[in-house]
């Protein structure tokens, strides 16, 4: 079977203040199908860079990128976005909800995108679903800042689900918040990969790396399996 | 309904989400583009409504655009050709002049040479200097005639072979028109102008005729009075009425003299055999003029540099509203930095993100400019209201739809020009360095 996800020997390299820094020096990763992946690093390792080119915010300077075994490494724009549309879901630390809209406005959000068009009656079917996938199909009339962070993460993971998505891109969607309620998004987006989703968390918890298929660490712009002492 | 492509609805949500969330800033990106627009607005209503009271002078007085204007030569020979060539045509109108006096026999009238009454009352007496054919003289009132000053009026009598307004639309201000259809009358039906009627209505004269040339005094009935937009007192006749008592040859010879002829821009031929006649004759053919009225072009030339001068401080101000409009976006498109980002991760096309901003502050551009339209057509309403009795120009005129156009045209420049910068800001905003954690 194609891996869902595959990176061959992927390298960036981030220009700002000062000399250019080598920030990935060849990454190899394959995520199949219902597979999930954590990625540990120290900070400033590189793990948000590593997520941005895997969904597509940025382009590799070097290296393949497979998507389906299809090469996507040098995507024009237009093409890129409409893959972020159909492929894949984020789910960052920040909840980057927009606060003058409801929770249901948020979720449907990524099907109003200009990507393909759906009535709005089947836009308000799909966006319920998703809410009801992470438990919260209750607040859909909300608007983000009488939520709870944890409700407002999870209106986060709802609208990463609703266009069903082959990748989920999760980067650090615990940090902002408690163990309890950090459990329980691990868990919505743990769910994810039982209907087939692929899943990539880059987190600093290794109880939650724990729960995945596999943990990863990032070091020196390199993934290799995680040891038992690496991590945090 | 029309179906809307995907892009264009989804567009339309996101772009009224950001409006809803900013009714404040719309708001205030309108007020400071406001003036701009209002000021182009006023020109260019100004400009049409110059351009228009300047045009209809000009019907009144030559005639409508594209009339051919013919001016021939006062030979004896040339006006029975004219009138023979005329005779039951509808489409060009031959035009005489000569001088008449109403009113008491063997006085002078009391405005020597058909000065306007107005000035023969300022001046007391109507010094001035009359020119003809035979050349310029001056009139020094009564001193200068022979007869004593009485009751009678001087003014151009004016011979008509067909109606004229088709060509000049008189207004008709009471009474009726010269009717052409009918059999000549043997008392002369005349039709005066106002300031003619001025003239009467000061004076008591009694209704008697001498016409320069003339083999008797008719007596002639007034039967309307028009506003021919003339400052000197005439009356309008039918030239076959005027023929009972004027041998042809003496037709013309009025101001100016010879003879003018409207011609519809359909007869050409007319004009030619009209010319060919003539030539034949004997008369040359440089004196015979032919020109068609282009009162339109002649106005906009002569309206072209004030208005461009206009406009030009009028876009002044547009651009400092531009300045608003480009301020607020930019702080816009600062303030939703994330919106956007978000908005890219989640698939949204740059081109579509850019088509938005723009597409939010030419809504803006076009709703200032509805408002400065709506503003200028209601004042212009008011202003004619006011003061339409004493400038005529502004008496029951209509908003004149080029402002209108004037005012949609500057309000999407206005938009564009302060919607592209935020708009392509907003599509360059890199994702990456916006959402990582
Ligand atoms: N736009 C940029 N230009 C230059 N350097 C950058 C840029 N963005 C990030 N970096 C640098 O790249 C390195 C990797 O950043 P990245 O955000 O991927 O780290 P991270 O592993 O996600 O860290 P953390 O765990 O703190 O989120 C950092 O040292 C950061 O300073
Ligand atoms: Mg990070």
């Amino acid at each position: 079977m194609t891996p869902l996800i595959q990176l061959d020997a992927v390298t960036k390299t981030l220009k700002g203040q000062g000399r250019p820094r080598d920030i990935l020096c060849g990454v190899d990763l394959t995520v199949r199908a219902g597979e999930s992946v954590a990625v540990l690093g120290r900070s400033g390792s590189g793990k948000s860079t590593l997520l941005s080119l895997i969904g597509l915010f940025d382009r590799p300077d070097g290296g393949r990128y497979l998507l389906n075994g299809r090469d996507i490494t040098r995507l024009p724009e237009r093409r890129a976005a409409a893959l972020r549309s159909a492929e894949f879901g984020f789910v960052f630390q920040r909840f980057f909800l927009l606060k003058q809209l409801t929770a249901a406005q948020n979720v449907a959000m990524a099907l109003v995108n200009g990507q393909g068009w759906l009535p709005r009656r089947k836009r308000r079917v799909k966006v319920l679903a998703a809410l009801d996938q992470v438990g919260i199909a209750h607040l859909a009339k909300q608007k983000p800042p009488k939520l709870s962070g944890g409700e407002q993460q999870r209106v986060a993971i709802a609208r990463a689900l609703v266009r069903e998505p082959r990748v989920l891109l999760a980067d650090e969607p615990t940090g902002a918040l408690d163990t309890e309620t950090g459990n329980l998004v691990i868990g919505a987006l743990y769910a994810a990969t039982e209907r087939g989703c692929g899943l990539i968390l880059v987190t600093h918890d290794r109880d939650h790396a724990g729960r995945m298929g596999r943990v990863l660490q990032l070091t020196d712009g390199v993934l290799t399996p995680a040891t038992a002492r690496a991590g945090v | 309904m029309i179906r809307l492509s995907g892009r264009l609805r989804s567009s339309l949500i996101i772009g009224v989400q950001g409006i809803r969330a900013r009714k404040l800033r719309t708001l205030l990106s309108m007020v400071s583009l406001f003036l701009g627009v209002q000021a182009v607005v006023v020109v260019q209503t100004g400009a049409s409504l110059a351009e228009r009271s300047l045009l209809s002078e000009s019907e009144l007085h030559q005639g409508k655009d594209g009339t051919l204007l013919m001016y021939l030569p006062s030979r004896a020979d040339t006006i029975p050709v004219a009138l023979d060539t005329l005779r039951g045509r509808s489409d060009a109108v031959a035009v005489t002049s000569t001088r008449a006096v109403i009113g008491e026999p063997g006085v002078s009238p009391v405005n020597p040479g058909g000065n306007p009454f107005d000035g023969t009352d300022r001046y007391g007496g109507g010094y001035g200097v009359i020119c003809d054919n035979s050349g310029c003289r001056s009139i020094n009132g009564p001193a200068d005639s022979q007869a004593p000053p009485g009751a009678a009026i001087e003014l151009q009598l004016i011979g008509l072979t067909g109606d004229v307004r088709q060509f000049r639309p008189y207004r008709l201000e009471s009474g009726r028109w010269l009717d052409f259809s009918s059999a000549p009358s043997l008392s002369p039906q005349i039709v005066i102008n106002k300031q003619a009627a001025k003239g009467f209505a000061r004076h008591r004269v009694p209704a008697e005729m001498r016409i320069d040339g003339a083999t008797a005094d008719p007596t002639p009935r007034i039967i309307g009075v028009v506003d021919d937009g003339g400052y000197q007192p005439a009356a309008y006749v039918r030239t076959e009425e005027l023929l009972n008592w004027l041998p042809q040859a003496a037709l013309g010879s009025g101001d100016g003299g010879g003879l003018q002829l409207l011609l519809s821009p359909s007869a050409t031929a007319v004009e030619q055999t009209l010319r060919a006649r003539l030539l034949a004759g004997g008369a040359r053919a440089e004196e015979i003029h032919a020109e068609p009225v282009n009162a339109r072009e002649r106005a906009a030339r002569e309206l072209a540099i004030m208005r461009w001068v206009f406009l030009g401080m009028a876009s002044l101000v547009l651009l400092i509203g531009v300045a608003g409009i480009l301020n607020v976006g930019l702080a816009t498109v600062g303030e939703r930095i994330e919106e956007f980002a978000l908005r890219r991760a989640v698939g949204t096309p740059r081109s579509l993100l850019a088509g938005i901003v723009l597409a939010e502050t030419l809504l803006t551009g076009l709703f200032t400019a509805a408002a400065a339209i709506g503003f200028g057509a209601a004042g212009l309403k008011v202003l004619s209201a006011v003061l339409g009795d004493r400038e005529t120009f502004l008496a029951n005129v209509e908003f004149p739809w080029q402002a209108g156009v004037a005012g949609v045209i500057a309000g999407l420049v206005a938009g564009i020009l302060g919607g592209f910068v935020p708009a392509v800001r907003a599509a360059r905003i890199p994702i990456a360095t916006v959402m990582r954690a």
